[in-house]
């Protein structure tokens, strides 16, 4: 028991490591929420936008979402740093991160907006357009309500699994709070650092988590 | 080709007129040239076996469904032009939907008030007050503040008319209203839809509640096949039916 105190909460090592793994935790924070910020709504956009219905437009979207699906983040944060500056784009290590994660979030962010608004029936349309509320404006005060409300379940989910892809910026030396805590781990051949770490990720996610399951109860059933 | 409505010597002012309207979906004709003129004030019941083409030629007065041919007018106004604002020219028709298709995440206030906001233009304090004395008039003024999934199907489709009347349409269109509802929730629904004719408005009805069409309806419409069969008083076509085909409907109809 001693010895896995030791092991993995040596104090004197937590406070010497103290500001570092602090500064790498704030990277991480604002790397995710950057990337939940950017990929949701450009993600509802595109959804949107489909929803126009403008054929090659549509084209483009669909091969977008479909391909930002499928490829590893790993490989899109490694492209976005080191192939871009080749197309005259320089990004910083934690711009070329949280860009490939959010293009990745927003790419499933359209899919489950795209499946909410499916899911709205076809008379709030109707209901909607024969009150002569147009296109735009029933998308906007009848549509995209309910589809916010159907959405938001999966919509947490998926931003909180692409959000601790932020760990994977370490690839292109981000400073983030995995990346921190692993290498002291690996300087002073002890894991406390990383107990830390793991700890602040909790502290990080599941009042996260906490607060979209309150969302989701407040939205599902209003007041019944 | 129209038989002349019974109760008046002079036709009222039209405020429908369809002309050879057809539609079709994919090689299906759903209507197959279809005549009919709706005067100020009149209720117009449309009867008929299902999938003989009511609902279709109701949802074309809107454009709910895109016409395949024909001319729809709505006091004197072109529906079908090509250059019609469709959002203006459906202030002007209310319809009241079998689904009833309230918002579900609005109050029976928010429901009506919504389009008198992002359509007429009203402030939320003007919008709400109209919607407040439309919902008095269906008798749901306590219910303002509920929300769809909080009323009967007989209430939700009370407020369903109120959304449609506070607009203040021209015309209103209901398609089935009760034929969704559980049979003690429908007489409440007749009622509103008996005080709304009271008030003058023109109504065009698609129902099978045949005591509704004998006791409220000024003309009566068989449409049989796409195409109308026969229309005139209740009195002409559900009490004392010439055609086979109707006669039979109107026997089944009983029960």
């Amino acid at each position: 028991m001693d010895q896995i105190v030791r092991y993995f909460f040596d104090f004197s090592l937590m406070s010497a490591f103290w500001p570092d793994i602090l500064r790498g935790f704030l990277i991480t924070v604002e790397m995710s929420i950057l990337t939940v910020l950017i990929g949701i709504p450009l993600g509802l956009a595109l959804a949107i936008l489909r929803l126009y219905g403008i054929r090659p437009l549509n084209w483009l979207i669909i091969f977008y979402i479909d391909f930002f699906r499928s490829i590893p983040q790993l490989v899109l944060i490694v492209l976005a740093y080191f192939a871009l500056p080749y197309f005259g784009l320089v990004l910083e290590p934690i711009t070329a991160t949280v860009l490939a994660l959010a293009i990745v979030l927003s790419a499933f962010a359209e899919e489950i907006f795209w499946a909410g608004i499916n899911a709205v029936a076809k008379g709030q349309w109707e209901a909607g357009r024969s009150t002569g509320l147009s296109f735009t404006k029933t998308l906007a005060y009848i549509i995209l309500p309910q589809v916010v409300r159907i959405s938001i379940p999966p919509l947490t989910n998926r931003a909180i699994g692409i959000s601790k892809g932020t760990t994977l910026g370490s690839v292109v030396a981000v400073p983030e709070l995995l990346n921190v805590t692993s290498s002291i781990q690996s300087n002073v051949a002890n894991p406390t650092a990383l107990t830390v770490g793991a700890l602040l990720f909790l502290l990080l996610f599941l009042p996260f988590v906490r607060f979209t399951r309150w969302l989701e109860r407040a939205y599902a059933h209003p007041r019944s | 080709m129209t038989s002349t409505p019974a109760t008046t010597a002079v036709p009222p002012e039209t405020i429908v007129s369809i002309e050879g309207l057809r539609k079709s979906f994919g090689n299906v004709e759903v209507l197959r040239g279809v005549d009919l003129k709706v005067g100020k004030g009149e209720a117009v019941v449309i009867v008929g076996s299902s999938g003989s083409g009511k609902s279709t030629c109701l949802r074309c007065i809107n454009r709910l469904e895109e016409p395949t041919a024909g001319t729809i007018r709505l006091g004197g106004q072109e529906v079908t032009g090509p250059k019609v604002d469709l959002d203006r020219l459906r202030r002007g028709i209310g319809m009241v939907f079998q689904g009833i298709h309230l918002y579900p995440h609005k109050t029976a206030l928010g429901n009506v008030s919504l389009a008198l906001r992002k359509v007429v233009g009203l402030s939320k304090e003007a919008a709400e007050q109209k919607a407040r004395h439309h919902l008095e008039v269906v008798g749901l003024a306590h219910k303002a503040d509920a929300y769809p999934a909080e009323l009967s199907g007989g209430q939700q489709q009370r407020v369903g008319i109120a959304r449609a009347m506070a607009l203040e349409p021209q015309v209103m269109l209901f398609d089935e209203p009760t034929s969704a509802l559980d049979p003690e929730l429908v007489g409440e629904v007749l009622n509103v839809m008996v005080r709304t004719k009271e008030m003058g408005m023109t109504m065009i009805v698609v129902t099978h509640e045949m005591k509704f069409a004998r006791d409220v309806a000024d003309r009566v419409v068989f449409m049989d096949h796409g195409a109308i069969l026969a229309e005139g008083t209740p009195q002409e076509i559900l009490i004392n039916p010439q055609h086979q085909r109707i006669r039979d409907f109107v026997m089944r109809s009983h029960g």
